[in-house]
Protein backbone atom coordinates (compact mmCIF):
# COMPACT_ATOMS: atom_id res chain seq x y z
CA UNK A 1 0.00 0.00 0.00
CA UNK A 2 2.76 2.32 0.93
CA UNK A 3 4.63 2.12 -2.69
CA UNK A 4 0.93 2.45 -4.29
CA UNK A 5 0.34 5.06 -2.66
CA UNK A 6 4.18 6.69 -3.35
CA UNK A 7 3.06 6.05 -7.35
CA UNK A 8 0.79 7.79 -7.04
CA UNK A 9 1.88 10.59 -5.39
CA UNK A 10 4.40 11.02 -8.05
CA UNK A 11 2.25 10.35 -10.82
CA UNK A 12 0.18 13.46 -9.81
CA UNK A 13 3.32 15.43 -9.38
CA UNK A 14 4.08 15.07 -12.97
CA UNK A 15 0.46 15.34 -13.90
CA UNK A 16 0.27 18.88 -11.91
CA UNK A 17 3.38 20.02 -13.59
CA UNK A 18 1.92 19.24 -16.84
CA UNK A 19 -1.52 20.62 -15.92
CA UNK A 20 -1.73 23.16 -18.37
CA UNK A 21 -0.70 21.26 -21.70
CA UNK A 22 -3.66 18.12 -19.88
CA UNK A 23 -6.12 20.77 -20.03
CA UNK A 24 -5.62 21.69 -22.53
CA UNK A 25 -5.78 18.39 -24.63
CA UNK A 26 -9.00 17.47 -23.10
CA UNK A 27 -10.86 20.66 -22.63
CA UNK A 28 -10.66 22.26 -26.26
CA UNK A 29 -12.53 20.07 -28.06
CA UNK A 30 -16.01 19.83 -25.70
CA UNK A 31 -15.20 23.78 -25.31
CA UNK A 32 -15.49 24.47 -28.63
CA UNK A 33 -18.30 22.03 -29.23
CA UNK A 34 -20.80 23.86 -27.08
CA UNK A 35 -19.28 27.05 -28.48
CA UNK A 36 -20.59 25.91 -31.68
CA UNK A 37 -23.58 24.02 -30.71
CA UNK A 38 -24.25 25.67 -27.58
CA UNK A 39 -23.94 29.15 -28.26
CA UNK A 40 -23.79 30.06 -32.04
CA UNK A 41 -26.34 27.52 -33.66
CA UNK A 42 -28.81 28.31 -30.63
CA UNK A 43 -28.39 32.38 -31.86
CA UNK A 44 -29.05 31.30 -35.22
CA UNK A 45 -32.08 29.28 -34.50
CA UNK A 46 -30.34 26.35 -35.97
CA UNK A 47 -30.58 24.04 -32.96
CA UNK A 48 -33.23 23.05 -31.11
CA UNK A 49 -32.74 25.01 -27.08
CA UNK A 50 -33.27 21.64 -26.09
CA UNK A 51 -30.36 20.51 -27.95
CA UNK A 52 -28.09 22.19 -24.96
CA UNK A 53 -29.78 20.79 -22.09
CA UNK A 54 -28.75 16.97 -23.48
CA UNK A 55 -25.55 17.79 -24.95
CA UNK A 56 -24.06 19.08 -21.32
CA UNK A 57 -23.62 15.89 -19.38
CA UNK A 58 -22.86 14.10 -22.96
CA UNK A 59 -19.62 16.55 -23.58
CA UNK A 60 -18.89 16.05 -20.03
CA UNK A 61 -18.95 12.24 -20.04
CA UNK A 62 -16.84 12.62 -23.15
CA UNK A 63 -14.41 14.81 -21.71
CA UNK A 64 -13.73 12.34 -18.55
CA UNK A 65 -13.25 9.25 -20.99
CA UNK A 66 -10.74 10.86 -23.03
CA UNK A 67 -9.05 12.17 -19.89
CA UNK A 68 -9.22 8.73 -18.74
CA UNK A 69 -7.81 7.02 -21.49
CA UNK A 70 -4.91 9.34 -22.29
CA UNK A 71 -4.27 10.02 -18.75
CA UNK A 72 -3.24 6.25 -18.51
CA UNK A 73 -2.54 5.74 -22.84
CA UNK A 74 0.81 8.06 -23.13
CA UNK A 75 2.07 7.42 -19.41
CA UNK A 76 2.37 3.89 -20.52
CA UNK A 77 3.57 4.05 -23.90
CA UNK A 78 6.20 5.04 -22.76
CA UNK A 79 6.50 2.58 -19.99
CA UNK A 80 6.51 -0.49 -22.53
CA UNK A 81 8.50 1.29 -24.83
CA UNK A 82 12.19 0.43 -25.44
CA UNK A 83 13.02 2.40 -22.50
CA UNK A 84 11.16 -0.01 -19.89
CA UNK A 85 11.02 2.84 -17.37
CA UNK A 86 8.48 0.41 -16.24
CA UNK A 87 10.73 -1.74 -14.93
CA UNK A 88 11.41 0.89 -11.62
CA UNK A 89 7.55 0.74 -10.75
CA UNK A 90 7.66 -2.98 -10.98
CA UNK A 91 10.59 -3.24 -9.20
CA UNK A 92 9.36 -1.59 -6.03
CA UNK A 93 7.75 -3.65 -3.26
CA UNK A 94 4.26 -4.49 -4.92
CA UNK A 95 2.29 -6.48 -6.92
CA UNK A 96 2.44 -6.38 -10.81
CA UNK A 97 -1.68 -5.73 -10.47
CA UNK A 98 -0.87 -2.66 -8.15
CA UNK A 99 0.89 -1.35 -10.27
CA UNK A 100 -1.81 -1.81 -13.12
CA UNK A 101 -4.70 -0.52 -10.32
CA UNK A 102 -2.57 2.32 -9.93
CA UNK A 103 -1.98 3.60 -13.49
CA UNK A 104 -6.68 2.60 -13.26
CA UNK A 105 -6.46 5.37 -10.25
CA UNK A 106 -3.94 7.80 -11.32
CA UNK A 107 -6.18 8.08 -15.05
CA UNK A 108 -9.47 8.28 -12.76
CA UNK A 109 -8.08 10.91 -11.51
CA UNK A 110 -7.31 12.80 -14.80
CA UNK A 111 -10.85 12.11 -15.97
CA UNK A 112 -11.97 13.10 -12.45
CA UNK A 113 -10.93 16.74 -12.89
CA UNK A 114 -11.52 17.11 -16.42
CA UNK A 115 -15.30 16.16 -15.96
CA UNK A 116 -15.92 18.72 -12.69
CA UNK A 117 -13.63 21.33 -14.53
CA UNK A 118 -15.52 20.95 -17.81
CA UNK A 119 -19.22 21.21 -16.25
CA UNK A 120 -18.83 24.79 -14.95
CA UNK A 121 -16.69 25.78 -17.85
CA UNK A 122 -19.11 24.43 -20.56
CA UNK A 123 -21.89 26.90 -18.06
CA UNK A 124 -20.56 29.34 -18.63
CA UNK A 125 -20.19 29.64 -22.18
CA UNK A 126 -23.58 28.92 -22.86
CA UNK A 127 -24.91 31.04 -19.83
CA UNK A 128 -25.46 34.07 -22.35
CA UNK A 129 -28.37 31.82 -24.26
CA UNK A 130 -30.62 31.15 -21.28
CA UNK A 131 -33.09 27.59 -21.18
CA UNK A 132 -30.13 25.31 -20.41
CA UNK A 133 -32.06 23.06 -17.61
CA UNK A 134 -28.74 21.94 -15.62
CA UNK A 135 -29.50 21.18 -11.81
CA UNK A 136 -26.18 19.05 -10.72
CA UNK A 137 -27.56 17.19 -8.00
CA UNK A 138 -23.47 17.36 -6.13
CA UNK A 139 -24.29 14.44 -3.64
CA UNK A 140 -25.43 12.10 -6.72
CA UNK A 141 -23.11 13.38 -9.07
CA UNK A 142 -19.78 13.48 -7.28
CA UNK A 143 -19.78 9.81 -6.51
CA UNK A 144 -20.87 8.77 -10.26
CA UNK A 145 -17.70 10.72 -11.60
CA UNK A 146 -15.75 8.65 -9.41
CA UNK A 147 -16.85 5.97 -10.59
CA UNK A 148 -17.02 7.11 -14.19
CA UNK A 149 -13.25 8.19 -13.90
CA UNK A 150 -12.31 4.59 -12.70
CA UNK A 151 -14.20 3.58 -15.66
CA UNK A 152 -12.36 5.50 -18.31
CA UNK A 153 -9.14 4.41 -16.51
CA UNK A 154 -9.38 0.79 -16.32
CA UNK A 155 -10.71 1.24 -19.98
CA UNK A 156 -7.57 3.33 -20.95
CA UNK A 157 -5.23 0.18 -19.23
CA UNK A 158 -7.36 -2.43 -21.42
CA UNK A 159 -6.77 -0.29 -24.63
CA UNK A 160 -3.47 0.36 -24.25
CA UNK A 161 -2.14 -2.69 -23.27
CA UNK A 162 -3.82 -4.69 -26.48
CA UNK A 163 -2.35 -2.10 -28.65
CA UNK A 164 0.74 -1.75 -29.74
CA UNK A 165 1.78 1.48 -28.86
CA UNK A 166 2.65 2.93 -32.40
CA UNK A 167 -1.07 2.37 -33.18
CA UNK A 168 -2.18 4.56 -29.83
CA UNK A 169 -2.88 7.18 -32.42
CA UNK A 170 -5.23 4.84 -34.75
CA UNK A 171 -7.13 3.55 -31.17
CA UNK A 172 -9.07 7.70 -31.24
CA UNK A 173 -10.04 7.26 -35.02
CA UNK A 174 -11.01 3.82 -34.95
CA UNK A 175 -12.20 3.44 -31.55
CA UNK A 176 -12.90 6.82 -29.20
CA UNK A 177 -14.54 8.54 -32.60
CA UNK A 178 -17.34 5.92 -33.11
CA UNK A 179 -17.53 5.51 -29.18
CA UNK A 180 -18.48 9.22 -28.86
CA UNK A 181 -20.75 8.89 -31.59
CA UNK A 182 -22.66 6.03 -30.74
CA UNK A 183 -22.55 6.82 -26.81
CA UNK A 184 -25.52 8.89 -25.74
CA UNK A 185 -23.33 11.99 -25.18
CA UNK A 186 -25.14 14.05 -28.06
CA UNK A 187 -29.05 12.07 -27.46
CA UNK A 188 -30.65 10.76 -24.09
CA UNK A 189 -30.97 6.52 -23.81
CA UNK A 190 -34.91 6.80 -23.40
CA UNK A 191 -34.86 8.95 -26.59
CA UNK A 192 -33.09 5.48 -28.65
CA UNK A 193 -36.56 4.22 -28.15
CA UNK A 194 -36.81 5.79 -31.63
CA UNK A 195 -35.20 3.11 -33.46
CA UNK A 196 -36.65 0.57 -31.15
CA UNK A 197 -34.88 -2.75 -30.09
CA UNK A 198 -31.64 -1.65 -31.93
CA UNK A 199 -31.19 0.95 -29.55
CA UNK A 200 -30.19 -2.43 -27.24
CA UNK A 201 -26.92 -2.39 -29.80
CA UNK A 202 -25.64 1.12 -28.35
CA UNK A 203 -25.34 -0.80 -24.71
CA UNK A 204 -21.79 -2.44 -25.90
CA UNK A 205 -20.56 0.89 -26.13
CA UNK A 206 -19.75 1.62 -22.04
CA UNK A 207 -19.56 5.30 -22.66
CA UNK A 208 -23.42 5.48 -22.91
CA UNK A 209 -23.05 4.48 -18.85
CA UNK A 210 -20.94 7.18 -18.30
CA UNK A 211 -23.43 9.74 -20.19
CA UNK A 212 -26.58 8.67 -18.59
CA UNK A 213 -24.81 8.74 -15.31
CA UNK A 214 -23.76 12.44 -15.98
CA UNK A 215 -27.18 13.11 -17.47
CA UNK A 216 -28.31 11.89 -14.03
CA UNK A 217 -26.33 13.77 -12.10
CA UNK A 218 -26.33 16.95 -14.02
CA UNK A 219 -29.76 17.36 -15.55
CA UNK A 220 -31.71 15.02 -13.61
CA UNK A 221 -35.34 16.81 -15.60
CA UNK A 222 -34.18 15.14 -18.57
CA UNK A 223 -35.34 11.30 -19.02
CA UNK A 224 -32.58 8.89 -17.74
CA UNK A 225 -31.74 5.44 -17.98
CA UNK A 226 -32.97 3.78 -14.60
CA UNK A 227 -30.56 4.27 -11.05
CA UNK A 228 -30.27 0.19 -11.47
CA UNK A 229 -29.27 -0.09 -14.78
CA UNK A 230 -27.18 2.35 -14.59
CA UNK A 231 -24.87 1.19 -11.82
CA UNK A 232 -24.76 -2.38 -13.26
CA UNK A 233 -23.95 -1.28 -16.88
CA UNK A 234 -21.07 1.02 -14.80
CA UNK A 235 -20.39 -1.92 -12.85
CA UNK A 236 -20.13 -4.80 -15.05
CA UNK A 237 -17.75 -2.53 -17.51
CA UNK A 238 -15.48 -1.45 -14.29
CA UNK A 239 -15.09 -5.17 -13.25
CA UNK A 240 -14.41 -6.36 -16.70
CA UNK A 241 -11.76 -3.38 -17.81
CA UNK A 242 -10.17 -3.65 -14.79
CA UNK A 243 -9.63 -7.56 -15.16
CA UNK A 244 -8.65 -7.38 -18.79
CA UNK A 245 -6.74 -4.29 -18.35
CA UNK A 246 -4.43 -5.76 -15.35
CA UNK A 247 -4.06 -9.03 -16.61
CA UNK A 248 -2.91 -7.97 -20.43
CA UNK A 249 -0.71 -5.18 -18.21
CA UNK A 250 1.12 -8.28 -16.40
CA UNK A 251 1.47 -10.46 -19.68
CA UNK A 252 2.93 -7.22 -21.56
CA UNK A 253 5.89 -6.36 -18.36
CA UNK A 254 6.39 -9.60 -16.92
CA UNK A 255 8.25 -11.82 -19.43
CA UNK B 1 24.58 -19.44 3.92
CA UNK B 2 24.92 -17.73 0.65
CA UNK B 3 22.86 -14.49 -0.10
CA UNK B 4 21.78 -15.36 -3.64
CA UNK B 5 21.26 -19.21 -4.45
CA UNK B 6 20.17 -19.91 -8.06
CA UNK B 7 19.17 -23.70 -8.68
CA UNK B 8 18.49 -25.35 -12.59
CA UNK B 9 17.33 -22.40 -13.96
CA UNK B 10 15.36 -22.47 -17.18
CA UNK B 11 13.64 -19.79 -19.47
CA UNK B 12 12.01 -20.85 -22.65
CA UNK B 13 10.73 -17.60 -23.75
CA UNK B 14 7.25 -18.64 -26.45
CA UNK B 15 7.43 -17.89 -29.83
CA UNK B 16 5.08 -15.99 -31.80
CA UNK B 17 3.58 -17.07 -34.88
CA UNK B 18 6.32 -16.69 -36.87
CA UNK B 19 8.93 -17.18 -34.66
CA UNK B 20 9.62 -20.49 -32.93
CA UNK B 21 10.57 -20.51 -28.74
CA UNK B 22 13.44 -19.45 -27.98
CA UNK B 23 15.39 -21.22 -25.32
CA UNK B 24 17.15 -18.59 -23.53
CA UNK B 25 18.41 -20.18 -20.24
CA UNK B 26 19.01 -24.03 -20.14
CA UNK B 27 19.83 -24.94 -16.27
CA UNK B 28 22.14 -22.37 -14.72
CA UNK B 29 22.62 -23.21 -11.28
CA UNK B 30 25.44 -20.89 -9.09
CA UNK B 31 25.57 -19.31 -5.39
CA UNK B 32 26.90 -16.40 -4.61
CA UNK B 33 28.00 -15.36 -1.37
CA UNK B 34 27.32 -12.17 0.78
CA UNK B 35 30.04 -9.55 -0.02
CA UNK B 36 31.07 -11.28 -3.34
CA UNK B 37 31.51 -9.36 -6.57
CA UNK B 38 30.11 -12.19 -9.50
CA UNK B 39 30.57 -11.88 -12.74
CA UNK B 40 28.27 -13.40 -15.20
CA UNK B 41 30.42 -13.26 -18.78
CA UNK B 42 29.53 -13.86 -21.90
CA UNK B 43 28.07 -12.81 -25.31
CA UNK B 44 24.72 -10.70 -26.21
CA UNK B 45 21.97 -13.69 -26.17
CA UNK B 46 23.85 -16.56 -24.05
CA UNK B 47 21.24 -15.86 -20.73
CA UNK B 48 22.98 -13.06 -18.63
CA UNK B 49 20.16 -10.53 -19.13
CA UNK B 50 17.31 -13.43 -18.79
CA UNK B 51 19.16 -14.40 -15.83
CA UNK B 52 19.39 -11.20 -14.08
CA UNK B 53 14.91 -10.50 -15.22
CA UNK B 54 14.45 -13.98 -13.16
CA UNK B 55 16.16 -12.56 -10.02
CA UNK B 56 14.81 -9.37 -9.72
CA UNK B 57 11.51 -11.15 -10.72
CA UNK B 58 10.92 -9.51 -14.09
CA UNK B 59 11.47 -12.48 -16.09
CA UNK B 60 9.13 -15.76 -15.17
CA UNK B 61 11.48 -18.69 -14.92
CA UNK B 62 10.14 -21.96 -16.62
CA UNK B 63 11.79 -23.91 -13.96
CA UNK B 64 14.02 -23.72 -11.20
CA UNK B 65 14.58 -22.12 -7.63
CA UNK B 66 16.38 -18.44 -6.96
CA UNK B 67 16.54 -17.64 -2.85
CA UNK B 68 17.51 -14.19 -2.38
CA UNK B 69 19.11 -13.94 1.42
CA UNK B 70 16.83 -17.30 1.66
CA UNK B 71 13.69 -15.90 0.24
CA UNK B 72 12.29 -17.47 -2.51
CA UNK B 73 11.80 -15.20 -5.53
CA UNK B 74 8.40 -17.01 -7.00
CA UNK B 75 6.97 -17.54 -3.53
CA UNK B 76 7.91 -13.73 -1.87
CA UNK B 77 8.70 -11.42 -4.75
CA UNK B 78 7.67 -8.95 -2.77
CA UNK B 79 10.25 -9.79 0.15
CA UNK B 80 13.19 -10.29 -2.55
CA UNK B 81 12.22 -6.91 -4.30
CA UNK B 82 13.40 -5.29 -1.21
CA UNK B 83 16.42 -7.24 -1.10
CA UNK B 84 17.26 -6.59 -4.33
CA UNK B 85 18.16 -3.81 -6.65
CA UNK B 86 18.57 -3.73 -9.91
CA UNK B 87 20.46 -1.37 -12.42
CA UNK B 88 18.90 -2.29 -15.96
CA UNK B 89 21.05 -2.67 -19.24
CA UNK B 90 18.14 -0.28 -20.76
CA UNK B 91 19.20 3.05 -19.11
CA UNK B 92 15.29 3.70 -17.58
CA UNK B 93 15.14 6.84 -15.12
CA UNK B 94 11.71 8.36 -14.79
CA UNK B 95 12.27 11.39 -17.31
CA UNK B 96 9.33 13.32 -15.71
CA UNK B 97 11.51 13.72 -12.56
CA UNK B 98 14.49 15.43 -11.70
CA UNK B 99 17.86 13.49 -10.53
CA UNK B 100 17.02 14.38 -6.56
CA UNK B 101 13.80 13.33 -7.46
CA UNK B 102 13.72 9.90 -8.65
CA UNK B 103 16.29 9.20 -5.61
CA UNK B 104 13.67 10.00 -3.78
CA UNK B 105 10.46 8.55 -4.85
CA UNK B 106 12.30 5.80 -5.18
CA UNK B 107 13.05 5.80 -1.55
CA UNK B 108 9.50 7.04 -1.15
CA UNK B 109 8.13 3.51 -2.95
CA UNK B 110 10.44 1.65 -0.84
CA UNK B 111 8.92 3.45 2.68
CA UNK B 112 11.93 5.31 3.42
CA UNK B 113 10.19 7.81 5.99
CA UNK B 114 11.44 11.16 5.01
CA UNK B 115 14.21 12.22 7.44
CA UNK B 116 16.41 8.71 5.85
CA UNK B 117 15.51 9.72 2.71
CA UNK B 118 16.83 13.12 2.03
CA UNK B 119 19.61 12.15 3.98
CA UNK B 120 20.67 9.36 1.86
CA UNK B 121 19.60 11.05 -1.18
CA UNK B 122 22.00 13.88 -0.49
CA UNK B 123 24.69 10.84 0.49
CA UNK B 124 24.35 9.01 -2.64
CA UNK B 125 24.16 12.12 -4.88
CA UNK B 126 27.47 13.30 -3.34
CA UNK B 127 29.03 9.75 -3.61
CA UNK B 128 28.09 8.63 -6.91
CA UNK B 129 29.40 12.85 -7.84
CA UNK B 130 25.95 13.48 -9.11
CA UNK B 131 25.58 16.28 -6.78
CA UNK B 132 25.51 19.37 -8.98
CA UNK B 133 22.96 17.36 -11.22
CA UNK B 134 20.45 17.23 -8.85
CA UNK B 135 17.81 19.39 -10.04
CA UNK B 136 18.36 18.87 -13.84
CA UNK B 137 16.08 16.30 -15.41
CA UNK B 138 18.01 12.86 -16.59
CA UNK B 139 17.55 13.02 -20.72
CA UNK B 140 20.11 16.59 -19.91
CA UNK B 141 22.46 14.39 -18.41
CA UNK B 142 25.44 12.09 -20.66
CA UNK B 143 25.65 8.38 -20.60
CA UNK B 144 28.09 8.24 -17.85
CA UNK B 145 25.99 10.15 -15.35
CA UNK B 146 23.14 8.46 -16.07
CA UNK B 147 24.29 5.52 -15.12
CA UNK B 148 25.68 7.22 -12.15
CA UNK B 149 22.04 8.10 -11.29
CA UNK B 150 20.90 4.18 -11.69
CA UNK B 151 23.31 3.20 -9.35
CA UNK B 152 22.23 5.64 -7.22
CA UNK B 153 18.92 4.90 -7.07
CA UNK B 154 19.28 1.19 -7.12
CA UNK B 155 21.84 1.82 -3.37
CA UNK B 156 18.64 4.02 -1.98
CA UNK B 157 16.97 1.20 -0.40
CA UNK B 158 19.76 -0.41 1.03
CA UNK B 159 19.40 -3.76 -0.88
CA UNK B 160 21.76 -6.75 0.27
CA UNK B 161 22.37 -7.69 -3.75
CA UNK B 162 22.77 -5.35 -6.59
CA UNK B 163 22.55 -6.43 -9.70
CA UNK B 164 24.72 -4.76 -12.68
CA UNK B 165 23.58 -5.89 -15.99
CA UNK B 166 26.60 -4.35 -18.28
CA UNK B 167 26.63 -1.11 -16.58
CA UNK B 168 29.43 -0.03 -18.99
CA UNK B 169 27.95 -1.03 -22.06
CA UNK B 170 27.67 2.43 -24.39
CA UNK B 171 30.18 4.35 -22.36
CA UNK B 172 33.01 5.81 -23.44
CA UNK B 173 36.34 4.60 -21.87
CA UNK B 174 37.12 7.06 -19.33
CA UNK B 175 33.37 6.85 -18.24
CA UNK B 176 34.05 3.20 -18.17
CA UNK B 177 37.05 3.27 -15.91
CA UNK B 178 35.56 6.20 -13.59
CA UNK B 179 32.48 3.52 -12.61
CA UNK B 180 34.46 0.70 -12.30
CA UNK B 181 36.64 2.63 -9.77
CA UNK B 182 33.12 3.61 -8.21
CA UNK B 183 31.73 -0.20 -8.42
CA UNK B 184 35.17 -1.37 -6.46
CA UNK B 185 35.08 1.10 -3.18
CA UNK B 186 31.22 0.35 -2.98
CA UNK B 187 32.47 -3.59 -3.12
CA UNK B 188 35.21 -3.12 -0.59
CA UNK B 189 32.69 -1.69 1.59
CA UNK B 190 30.92 -5.35 1.80
CA UNK B 191 27.87 -4.81 -0.47
CA UNK B 192 27.33 -7.81 -3.14
CA UNK B 193 27.77 -7.30 -6.60
CA UNK B 194 26.58 -9.52 -9.53
CA UNK B 195 27.62 -7.99 -13.00
CA UNK B 196 26.45 -8.99 -16.41
CA UNK B 197 29.08 -8.17 -18.72
CA UNK B 198 30.85 -9.12 -22.39
CA UNK B 199 33.66 -6.62 -21.55
CA UNK B 200 36.48 -9.44 -20.58
CA UNK B 201 38.63 -6.70 -18.85
CA UNK B 202 35.52 -5.38 -16.82
CA UNK B 203 35.05 -9.21 -15.23
CA UNK B 204 39.16 -9.43 -14.53
CA UNK B 205 39.10 -6.56 -13.17
CA UNK B 206 35.84 -6.02 -10.89
CA UNK B 207 35.09 -9.96 -10.40
CA UNK B 208 36.11 -12.11 -7.50
CA UNK B 209 34.39 -15.39 -9.64
CA UNK B 210 33.35 -15.24 -12.77
CA UNK B 211 30.67 -17.73 -14.34
CA UNK B 212 31.43 -17.79 -18.35
CA UNK B 213 27.72 -18.22 -20.30
CA UNK B 214 27.81 -19.76 -23.41
CA UNK B 215 23.81 -20.79 -24.95
CA UNK B 216 22.01 -20.61 -21.49
CA UNK B 217 24.83 -22.72 -19.66
CA UNK B 218 27.46 -21.90 -17.78
CA UNK B 219 30.48 -23.63 -19.29
CA UNK B 220 32.98 -22.65 -16.18
CA UNK B 221 33.09 -21.01 -12.91
CA UNK B 222 35.93 -19.87 -10.71
CA UNK B 223 38.39 -16.85 -10.14
CA UNK B 224 39.10 -14.98 -13.11
CA UNK B 225 43.17 -15.92 -12.48
CA UNK B 226 41.67 -19.79 -11.56
CA UNK B 227 40.22 -19.66 -15.02
CA UNK B 228 43.27 -18.64 -16.86
CA UNK B 229 45.60 -20.68 -14.90
CA UNK B 230 43.07 -23.24 -15.93
CA UNK B 231 44.34 -22.97 -19.73
CA UNK B 232 47.03 -25.15 -21.17
CA UNK B 233 50.36 -23.74 -21.33
CA UNK B 234 51.84 -20.39 -19.69
CA UNK B 235 51.14 -18.35 -22.57
CA UNK B 236 49.45 -17.98 -26.07
CA UNK B 237 50.99 -17.54 -28.75
CA UNK B 238 48.67 -16.40 -31.97
CA UNK B 239 49.69 -16.28 -35.26
CA UNK B 240 47.86 -15.33 -38.41
CA UNK B 241 48.84 -17.52 -41.36
CA UNK B 242 48.14 -18.44 -45.02
CA UNK B 243 48.69 -21.80 -45.41
CA UNK B 244 48.39 -24.53 -48.76
CA UNK B 245 47.03 -27.14 -45.91
CA UNK B 246 46.15 -27.05 -42.39
CA UNK B 247 49.32 -26.16 -39.92
CA UNK B 248 47.91 -27.75 -36.73
CA UNK B 249 48.45 -31.04 -36.91
CA UNK B 250 52.56 -30.17 -37.52
CA UNK B 251 52.54 -27.87 -35.37
CA UNK B 252 50.92 -29.72 -32.48
CA UNK B 253 53.68 -31.86 -32.42
CA UNK B 254 56.38 -29.39 -31.41
CA UNK B 255 57.90 -29.38 -28.19
CA UNK B 256 56.07 -26.40 -26.11
CA UNK B 257 53.11 -26.38 -27.55
CA UNK B 258 49.92 -27.97 -25.50
CA UNK B 259 47.26 -27.28 -28.09
CA UNK B 260 46.65 -25.72 -31.16
CA UNK B 261 42.64 -23.90 -31.78
CA UNK B 262 42.05 -23.09 -35.34
CA UNK B 263 39.80 -19.73 -35.14
CA UNK B 264 37.20 -18.23 -36.84
CA UNK B 265 38.15 -15.16 -38.47
CA UNK B 266 35.31 -13.16 -39.64
CA UNK B 267 34.73 -11.16 -42.74
CA UNK B 268 38.85 -12.47 -44.14
CA UNK B 269 38.11 -14.94 -47.09
CA UNK B 270 41.03 -14.27 -48.20
CA UNK B 271 42.87 -17.33 -47.41
CA UNK B 272 43.92 -15.58 -43.77
CA UNK B 273 43.29 -17.97 -41.20
CA UNK B 274 44.18 -17.49 -37.02
CA UNK B 275 45.59 -19.88 -34.86
CA UNK B 276 45.85 -20.31 -31.16
CA UNK B 277 48.43 -22.18 -29.69
CA UNK B 278 48.27 -22.28 -25.85
CA UNK B 279 52.67 -23.00 -25.25
CA UNK B 280 54.50 -23.52 -22.43
CA UNK B 281 57.90 -21.08 -23.78
CA UNK B 282 60.61 -22.87 -23.79
CA UNK B 283 64.03 -22.94 -25.17
CA UNK B 284 63.44 -22.27 -29.54
CA UNK B 285 60.15 -22.28 -29.27
CA UNK B 286 59.66 -19.70 -31.46
CA UNK B 287 62.05 -20.90 -33.69
CA UNK B 288 60.67 -23.91 -33.73
CA UNK B 289 56.95 -22.42 -34.81
CA UNK B 290 58.58 -20.46 -37.29
CA UNK B 291 61.03 -23.26 -38.96
CA UNK B 292 57.63 -25.37 -39.24
CA UNK B 293 55.02 -23.04 -41.01
CA UNK B 294 58.20 -22.19 -43.55
CA UNK B 295 58.63 -25.76 -43.95
CA UNK B 296 55.16 -26.22 -45.09
CA UNK B 297 54.92 -23.21 -47.51
CA UNK B 298 52.60 -21.12 -45.70
CA UNK B 299 52.87 -17.33 -45.45
CA UNK B 300 53.45 -15.52 -42.11
CA UNK B 301 51.79 -12.25 -41.57
CA UNK B 302 51.41 -11.94 -37.78
CA UNK B 303 52.23 -12.75 -34.52
CA UNK B 304 51.27 -12.42 -30.79
CA UNK B 305 52.71 -13.91 -28.02
CA UNK B 306 51.04 -13.25 -24.52
CA UNK B 307 49.40 -13.80 -20.99
CA UNK B 308 46.10 -15.62 -21.31
CA UNK B 309 43.41 -13.23 -20.69
CA UNK B 310 39.41 -14.09 -19.91
CA UNK B 311 38.92 -13.97 -23.37
CA UNK B 312 41.52 -16.85 -23.72
CA UNK B 313 39.63 -18.60 -22.14
CA UNK B 314 36.19 -18.17 -23.24
CA UNK B 315 38.07 -19.13 -26.67
CA UNK B 316 39.59 -21.44 -25.76
CA UNK B 317 35.90 -22.94 -23.84
CA UNK B 318 33.45 -22.13 -27.16
CA UNK B 319 36.13 -22.12 -29.93
CA UNK B 320 34.72 -18.10 -31.01
CA UNK B 321 36.04 -14.83 -30.00
CA UNK B 322 33.55 -12.22 -27.63
CA UNK B 323 32.85 -9.96 -29.80
CA UNK B 324 31.38 -6.39 -29.29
Amino acid sequence: MIAFLALLRRDLLVSRRNAVPLLVATLTQPILVVLVFGNLLPRMNLVAPEFRTVMVPGLMAITMLMAGVQGVLLPLVQDLSGSREVDERLLAPITVRGVALERIVAGALHASTAGIIALPAMMLLMHQVGGVQAHPRWTVLLPLVAVCGLLSGAFGLTLGTHVQPRFAGLLFAVVLGPMMLFGCAYYPWASLGAIGPLRYLFVVNPLVFISEAMRLGVTPDVPHMALPALLAGLAGYLALFTLAGTRSFERRTIL
Amino acid sequence: MSILVVEGLRKTYPGGRRTPPVEALRGISFAVERGEFFGLLGPNGAGKSTTIGCISTLVRPSAGRILVDGVDVARAPQEAKRRLAVVPQTRNLDRDLTVREILTFHGRYFGLPAAEREARTDRLLAELQVAEKAHVKPLELSGGQQQRVMIARALMHDPTVVLLDEPTTGLDPQARRRLWETLGALHTRGMTFILTTHYMEEADRLCERVAVVDHGRILTLDSPAALKKALPGAQVLDLWVRAPRPLAPRLTALRGVLKVDPMRLEGEGDGLERLRLFVDPADGLLDRVLHAIRDEGADLHHVNLAQPSLEDVYIHLTGKELRE
